[in-house]
């Protein structure tokens, strides 16, 4: 599918050196729709909605938010640690928002999976259903995401 | 057949390349704001070509107005007064600003758009701010992502800064990066060496600035940078002091104690230090150095998460719980923050509930 000039805007936007250093789409052949569109039936599948699971995501952040760089236990499985530098990045889709530079470092330790997320993308996740191109730094599978932070 | 085909194409072609052309004509045209006026504090006029960011129109006439993000929205310092022209407010400076800011017309530079005469006004120090051009003389790890890096001005140049305040880094594109970034960074030596400047930078993983100065910058590097913004520095009082820093937090603390040293004091200061384990801890024995300098000067490590091997006998857990007993009177201190947003929330949080009042407590406020 040919991606839409808003699309194309959206895209050079996310490649590398724009707003982050390895930009969002990693070396993803498909347009931004697309990518969206698949990772929407992906989670459809799963049963979970985007909201969900940014919901989920920011829960885990704002626990381990109060423990600075440390590393917690949430709900005895979950150890995370959230590290924020000073400054904030703005979002690609030209959203009016502005996101801290926070990453957090997360591991189911029963099922043993460690992921990272950065609180652009909760909000990517919220308000875009975008888990990033595949080969991104900070691409989240959905299938992946939802076994490791829903207990199920 | 192929002939009127081709003769078709040919028309076709002929008309869209003219449609172009008006397009591009039109594009100059509408673009074109040519000369416009900025008049600043109702003092002075610069003639600047139309169309650009009040931001970067300054900037071009070496006025730069304090920029944390480097223009691109997202930290809210480039705030200055318009009484005049600017265009009406647009949807990205709105979550940056106060209910008074936009009341009284404060708007960001790096948004509004020079289209037409405009008039603002600045704080008169901004005019101190001006860009620098040096040379790398000393890089140094002080911990596996943590470099201080010494930056030396070129021959004859001098940087006035107040010891606390931050520059603004430019980087040069490098790898993917095609054009270049700046970022904040608190400078770490003291204003009495002003030949030259030292910073403590700490590695973001994929962050742009920090991957550039942590994995292609060495000695013998030209690198530029403005400054000096921001109001991050010691008051002139006799109050106690309370500095509490974390990461590269202890960048512009260093710099206060190392201008005290030169100046002389009498203050009562502590200072917490507050990281996770050993393996984050730096400049400790210079700090501790200190307490043989002034007459009351206490450094305190605090770590949080020490390891078995660190074999640590100092303070453990967070700050927090240290500052009230280190408080003689709360009416008579002031307190010096610098680190991470969540650790700024929970000390300012905790000094308050000491008694110490908010307008005392002191930190870089676009973290
Ligand atoms: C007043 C002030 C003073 C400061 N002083 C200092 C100082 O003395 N020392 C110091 O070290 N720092 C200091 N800072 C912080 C500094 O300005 C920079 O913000 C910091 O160094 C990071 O810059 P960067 O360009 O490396 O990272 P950036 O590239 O701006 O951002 C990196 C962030 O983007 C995230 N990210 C990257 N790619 C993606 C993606 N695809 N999807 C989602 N998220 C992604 C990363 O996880 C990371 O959180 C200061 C800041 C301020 C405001
Ligand atoms: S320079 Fe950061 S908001 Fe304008
Ligand atoms: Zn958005």
């Amino acid at each position: 599918m040919k991606a839409s000039p808003k699309e194309i805007k959206i895209m050079q936007k996310m490649q590398p050196g724009t707003i982050t250093l390895s930009g969002f789409l990693g070396n993803d052949k498909r347009t931004l729709n697309e990518i969206i569109e698949d990772d929407f039936r992906l989670l459809n599948a799963l049963e979970f909605t985007p909201e969900e699971i940014a919901d989920r995501m920011q829960y885990f952040t704002d626990k381990s938010w109060n423990a600075f760089t440390d590393e917690v236990l949430i709900d005895d499985i979950y150890q995370v640690e959230t590290e924020v530098v000073r400054g904030k990045l703005p979002c690609p889709f030209g959203h009016v928002g502005i996101y801290r530079k926070a990453i957090t470092k997360f591991t189911n330790t029963r099922k043993n999976i460690s992921l990272s997320w950065t609180s652009l993308n909760i909000h990517l996740i919220r308000a875009h259903g975008f888990f990033e191109g595949k080969g991104s730094s900070f691409r989240l599978e959905p299938a992946e995401l939802v076994n490791a932070i829903f207990d199920r | 057949m192929i002939l009127v085909i081709l003769k078709d194409i040919a028309t076709l072609c002929s008309i869209s390349g003219v449609l172009a052309i008006i397009l591009v004509i039109a594009h100059r045209f509408l673009n074109d704001y040519g000369i416009v006026k900025i008049n600043i504090n109702g003092k002075k006029d610069i003639n600047v070509k139309g169309g650009n960011s009040l931001l970067s129109s300054l900037a071009d006439n070496k006025i730069f107005i304090p920029s944390a993000c480097g223009g691109r929205g997202t930290c809210g310092a480039c705030k200055c007064g318009i009484t005049k022209g600017g265009g009406p407010l647009l949807p990205t400076e709105r979550p940056l600003l106060t209910k008074e800011e936009l009341i009284t017309n404060t708007r960001l530079a790096c948004q509004v758009k020079v289209k037409s005469d405009i008039y603002i006004n600045i704080p008169e120090n901004i005019f101190n701010i001006r860009k620098f051009n040096s040379k790398i003389v000393e890089i140094i790890d002080y911990t596996y992502d943590i470099k201080g890096v010494t930056f030396k001005l070129d021959a004859g140049e001098k940087i006035d800064f107040k010891a606390g305040q931050y520059i603004q880094l430019i980087t040069q594109p490098y790898a993917k990066m095609r054009q270049s970034v700046s970022r904040a960074y608190s400078i770490s030596s003291k204003p009495e060496e002003d030949d030259r400047i030292q910073l403590i930078i700490r590695y973001v993983p994929e962050g742009i600035c920090t991957t550039w100065v942590h994995q292609q910058l060495k000695v013998g590097d030209e690198v530029s940078f403005t400054g000096p913004y921001g109001d991050f520095f010691l008051r002139d009082t006799d109050a106690d002091i309370l500095f509490v820093a974390g990461g590269s937090g202890k960048a512009p603390i260093k710099s206060i104690l190392d201008h005290l040293q030169v100046v002389g004091t009498q203050r009562r200061m502590t200072y917490f230090f507050g990281a996770r384990s050993k393996k984050d801890l730096y400049l400790t024995e210079e700090m501790k150095a200190f307490e043989s300098v002034f007459e009351y000067f206490r450094y305190e490590p605090v770590l949080s998460q020490p390891k078995a091997e660190d074999n640590w006998d100092g303070k453990t857990g967070y700050v927090m719980p240290f500052l009230k007993e280190t408080i003689r009177d709360p009416q008579n201190t002031e307190a010096y923050l610098c680190g991470s947003p969540g650790m700024i929330d929970a000390v300012s949080k905790a000094l308050i509930a000491a008694g110490i009042a908010k307008d005392k407590i002191y930190f870089d406020s676009f973290g």
